[in-house]
């Protein structure tokens, strides 16, 4: 199986978007397979909650759905994919502060010991702590770059930003995160 | 480059994602400047750090249900492409002739309101109100304490109930 960044598929995402505004599920639905777990991640990245992270996901495609007809091809499917993400998020964010109530991962790994499951708990837990922390844009350009791989522009495009306020809220976040993650830096 | 426009760009520079221009301005900093190296250093610690957290796991029915309500959707309001999603999508939805019938009958009921409303208060304006009008003396029967002794309760009371009557006219 391959994913869209190994090859361009076919059809393209612009071509399915140009079916679904014409009526077609089937494009639609060839769209949610290639992009359910970017939005779905991001969200869950970024609320930490299971839950919401479908939510959020679902209430993105609905919305691409129903604005299917204004999508202009020359726009990048996934950066309008995270536009919608990111707005739907920030708003989530704004009325319910995140909680980190779930893990979906698996922690334990397969042989490594209990010590080492344990740190390695304490760890995650110290991570997701400090990005709850972080206010709400620089919590999401931190989970767009580091943890969805987007370039600078396309971080930018996605935040409805510039670069350069893209690069400075990047360094304020990792400001706030060496501060509170200090104890398991430099080691 | 001074060292803060560097710690801005380190991402950036950590994922080659420079101009070559800036990149080169961004590593002759970094050979000259000990600070900024060790921000280089703590910003790939820390993207390790942060990338070595465990990936979540969608799961296996969200596409399922995803898909399930978007057939629903479409189902309670028609094609994608024709959903109104708001009041100005629908306003923008409705045929023109439509919109300019529309938009005649409301500027219409408005400038007959306006004119109704405009006679109504200038008879308003013409006639003063009963109450304006009324002496409470007599309204309210007090024209027994009429004959009370000055700096009586009575007179202060009567002095009382008269003042918006006078204040009115």
């Amino acid at each position: 199986m391959t994913t869209p960044h190994e090859r361009r598929p076919t059809p393209s995402d612009a071509e399915l978007m140009l079916a679904t505004a014409a009526g077609n599920m089937g494009a639609f639905e060839q769209l949610v397979f290639r992009y359910q777990a970017a939005a779905w991640n991001a969200a869950y990245r970024f609320l930490g909650d299971a839950a919401e992270a479908e939510d959020i996901a679902q209430q993105a495609f609905l919305n691409i759905l129903q604005a299917a007809e204004r999508y202009e091809p020359s726009a990048s499917f996934r950066t309008y994919l995270y536009r919608v993400v990111t707005r739907l998020c920030i708003d989530r964010s704004r009325k319910k502060q995140p909680v980190y109530t779930d893990d979906l991962s698996a922690r334990a790994t397969p042989g490594s010991s209990p010590a080492d499951a344990a740190e390695r708990g304490e760890r995650d837990d110290a991570v997701r702590a400090a990005l709850a922390r972080l206010p709400d844009r620089q919590r999401m350009a931190v989970v767009l770059r580091y943890y969805e791989g987007l370039s600078g522009p396309e971080i930018a495009a996605a935040m409805g930003a510039s670069v350069k306020a893209i690069e400075r809220l990047l360094a304020r976040a990792r400001s706030g995160l060496e501060q509170d993650l200090a104890d398991f830096l430099g080691k | 480059m001074r060292c803060e426009q560097v710690r801005q760009k380190l991402d950036a520079f950590a994922a080659n994602e420079l101009a070559a221009g800036v990149r080169e301005e961004v590593k002759n900093h970094l050979a000259a400047c000990d600070a900024c190296r060790q921000a280089l250093a703590r910003q790939r610690e820390l993207a390790a750090l942060l990338r070595g957290m465990p990936a979540p796991r969608v799961p296996e029915d969200f596409a399922a249900r995803l898909m399930s309500a978007a057939r629903e959707r479409l189902s309670t309001r028609g094609q994608p492409a024709t959903a109104p999603a708001s009041p100005w999508r629908w306003w923008t939805s409705v045929p023109v002739p439509m919109r300019l019938a529309g938009a005649a009958v409301l500027a219409i009921s408005l400038s007959l309101g306006a004119l109704m409303g405009r006679d109504v208060a200038r008879g308003a304006a013409a006639a003063p109100s009963a109450s304006a009008q009324a002496d409470p003396t007599a309204v309210y029967n007090l024209g027994f304490l009429a004959d009370a002794p000055s700096g009586s309760l009575a007179e202060a009371y009567l002095t009382l109930a008269s003042a918006p009557a006078e204040e009115g006219r």
